[in-house]
């Protein structure tokens, strides 16, 4: 699972706001350059990211498992046909590029996750979006973070109640409506519970600033930023 | 000083308070509040007792302004609470049941800071009252932790931090034993012992008399949304049984 | 809210109250994010997020369940573990699944604007089957158009591909989860107010 894991590593120390900026940038530039050659200086610059961010290749590749499947069935389908000769190949090298820019993506945000602890995201958030939505935004995204596991928990003790009383056996439609049903009850119980804690908790609309740790090393990383979206825009030919 | 005056409170027919109708805070089917006058100064260490449903949580809700009343007032310190709903949260600090609900932030560092950062202190002073308040319960140097790590008796604590970084008079602890094992349960009420020795006034409301009536300088029990018993934890104790509060062994 | 202390400038009842609703609506729908369930036959292997995006526009409304679900988005983009099979950050919203997340908050609105209409909000366990169906259905139609839509744009692929790789496999379980949301809904078991 994807978490933040403390470290001293160069990213650990970059505020989530350059990460977020470096990340968007990275992914404007890949967008704009799903080369062969385009693809292959983001990988190598998207080793040098990992590096710098304590987080090995391999982890990155782990954490999205999940959608590796996806990842391959497009090329494959787009290259199957349905007459002679059946499988044309060259149909599959678009996708599979930018299958590829995909895991270049997801492997920069797991480098963003394990270095970020999640109290920088919210402040980013709030910062990102200015105002009262962003205020309550970033007290939204802090609430998921705190919420996630107490609703984990709960469901994890449906599912077993319900394995223990043979609900495995019973239709699909029934295990998803009691998985529902359960989950739904939780949180209608909590709403209250954690309306009145904010409010006597003095929940504002103007609370401290977060702290700002924009240092050298930011501006290292915002030049970097800079640069991949000249890149971006930069006539695809032309490099 | 926390007062109320002829503070009645009446709930609408249906859920109670937190729609889980088994708590007994005060759920719709009972009494509420009728006519409570109470009086309660600065440094006291306080514990109301009441049976389920004799509208214990649905008062000390009153304390802080989380309920208006239907009828009489609530002062802390001379003013109305609904008049400054801002002085009234911060002098008067609460740690509700369940604090497991009421986390708003994963890390113990960051929910403590909750509160003063919505006061908009400046970020050295929210520092500072973040680790003192996270000292005062034996949590110091533990703000990094997630919350959900944590065991019951120090999520309790944390809590409690939550609330005293706010610099609160008054600290209103709403069953904070429920759930608890022993060791936790003891350790929860040394700390709050040495905060009253510190000049907080405690206000704990529970239903387990256990232990707690030592350091209590008064014991208030309500009934049916009235004050039944009222007065030091010696002699109030002898009038426990005519309304419903098993006493302490 | 009336009071102030100092400049405090406290959030209303009101706000806090839905905010409170739309967070726990948010990681609900991050929980049932990790809950999979199996298709029979095809084996297909489905999460129920998307019905914890109909839940939400239904309990929440048009308003405050849209929020409620850029909530969702926002916490995982920025690293919290609630999309499929408990991904996270900036890339899964430029990733294959991408158009699904995006579609998460104008889906969520959808539902609420169907059930609830543009006014005030309705006990959802008193609307009529016809418009929680109407309105689910609308709703899936608004996340695969932007899902297989947004496989497409990434993968580079045509859009009969995407439909075939990103949408048909999963269609038979978003009609599961749709039963699901109106038999909770209209059941005795949730305690809605």
């Amino acid at each position: 699972m994807l978490a933040y894991d403390p470290g001293e590593s160069a990213a650990h120390r970059l505020d989530a706001r350059t990460k977020l900026l470096v990340q968007t940038a990275f992914a404007a530039a890949a967008f704009a350059h799903t080369t062969p050659s385009g693809l292959a200086a983001l990988t190598a610059l998207a080793v040098v990211l990992l590096a710098g961010s304590a987080t090995p290749v391999r982890t990155a590749l782990a954490e999205f498992r999940v959608v590796l499947p996806l990842l391959a069935a497009g090329p494959i389908v787009e290259a199957l046909r349905l007459g002679a000769p059946w499988v044309e190949p060259t149909a599959a090298v678009a996708p599979a590029l930018a299958s590829y820019r995909s895991l270049l993506l997801l492997g920069l945000a797991a480098a963003y996750v394990r270095t970020t602890p999640v109290r920088e995201s919210e402040a980013a958030v709030s910062w990102l979006v200015p105002g009262r939505p962003g205020r309550l935004l970033g007290v939204g995204v802090g609430l998921v973070f705190r919420l996630l596991p107490v609703l984990q928990a709960d469901l994890a003790r449906t599912r077993e109640a319900m394995r223990a009383r043979l609900g495995d056996e019973r239709p699909l439609r029934d295990r998803v409506r009691i998985v529902t049903t359960a989950g739904l009850n939780r949180v209608l119980g909590r709403t209250d519970r954690l309306a009145v804690a904010l409010r006597a908790r003095c929940l504002s609309w103007n609370p401290t600033p977060p702290p700002s740790s924009l240092d050298r090393g930011d501006a290292v990383a915002a030049a970097l930023a800079a640069g991949l979206l000249a890149w971006a825009v930069w006539p695809a030919g032309a490099v | 000083m926390i007062e109320t005056r002829g503070l009645t409170h009446r709930y609408d027919a249906g859920p109670d308070s937190d729609g889980d109708n088994d708590d007994g805070d005060g759920g719709g089917r009972v009494a509420a509040l009728a006519d409570v006058s109470l009086r309660i100064p600065d440094g006291e260490f306080l514990v109301l007792a009441g049976a389920n449903g004799s509208g214990k949580s649905t008062l000390v809700r009153h304390f802080n302004g989380l309920l208006t009343p239907d009828e009489g007032t609530v002062t802390v310190d001379g003013t109305p609470v609904g008049d400054d709903l801002v002085a009234a949260r911060t002098r008067v600090g609460m740690v509700f049941q369940e604090p497991r609900d009421c986390f708003v932030a994963a890390t113990v560092a960051a929910d403590v800071a909750f509160g003063p950062e919505n006061l908009g202190l400046d970020r050295a002073a929210v520092d500072a009252r973040v680790e003192a308040a996270l000292a005062a319960v034996e949590m110091a140097g533990r703000g990094g932790e997630r919350i959900d790590r944590l065991s019951g008796g120090e999520q309790e604590r944390v809590a409690i931090a939550g609330a005293l970084a706010m610099e609160p008079a008054h600290l209103v602890l709403d069953e904070p034993f429920a759930g608890l094992d022993e060791p936790a349960r003891a350790s929860v009420l040394a700390h709050l012992r040495g905060l009253h020795r510190n000049g907080t006034s405690v206000v704990l409301v529970t239903h387990d008399l256990r232990d707690v009536l030592a350091p209590a300088d008064r014991l208030v029990v309500l009934a049916d949304g009235e004050v039944a018993v009222d007065g030091p934890p010696a002699e109030a104790v002898e009038a426990l049984g005519e309304v419903g509060v098993r006493r302490p062994d | 809210m009336s009071t102030t202390t100092e400049g405090v400038d406290l959030v209303g009842e009101e706000v806090v109250g839905n905010l409170a609703r739309a967070a726990l609506f948010a990681a609900l729908t991050g929980v049932f994010a990790y809950v999979s369930f199996q298709l029979p036959v095809t084996s297909v292997p489905f999460t129920l997020q998307v019905l914890g995006v109909f839940l939400a526009g239904v309990f929440l409304g048009p308003v405050w369940g849209a929020a409620s679900m850029a909530i969702y988005v926002a916490a995982g983009a920025v690293g919290a573990p609630v999309f499929a099979g408990g991904g996270a950050g900036l890339g899964s919203l430029f990733g294959p699944w991408g158009g699904y997340l995006w579609s998460y908050p104008f889906a969520a609105g959808v539902v609420g604007l169907g059930v609830h209409g543009a006014g005030e909000l309705v006990d959802p366990g008193d609307a009529s089957l016809a418009r929680l169906v109407g309105a689910m259905a609308a709703a899936t139609l608004v996340v695969y158009a932007f899902g297989t839509a947004g496989y497409a744009l990434v993968n580079d692929v045509s859009l009969a591909t995407a439909v075939l790789v990103a949408a048909v496999p999963f269609v038979p379980a978003e009609a599961i989860k749709a039963a699901a949301a109106v038999a909770v809904v209209r059941s005795d078991a949730v305690v809605a107010r």
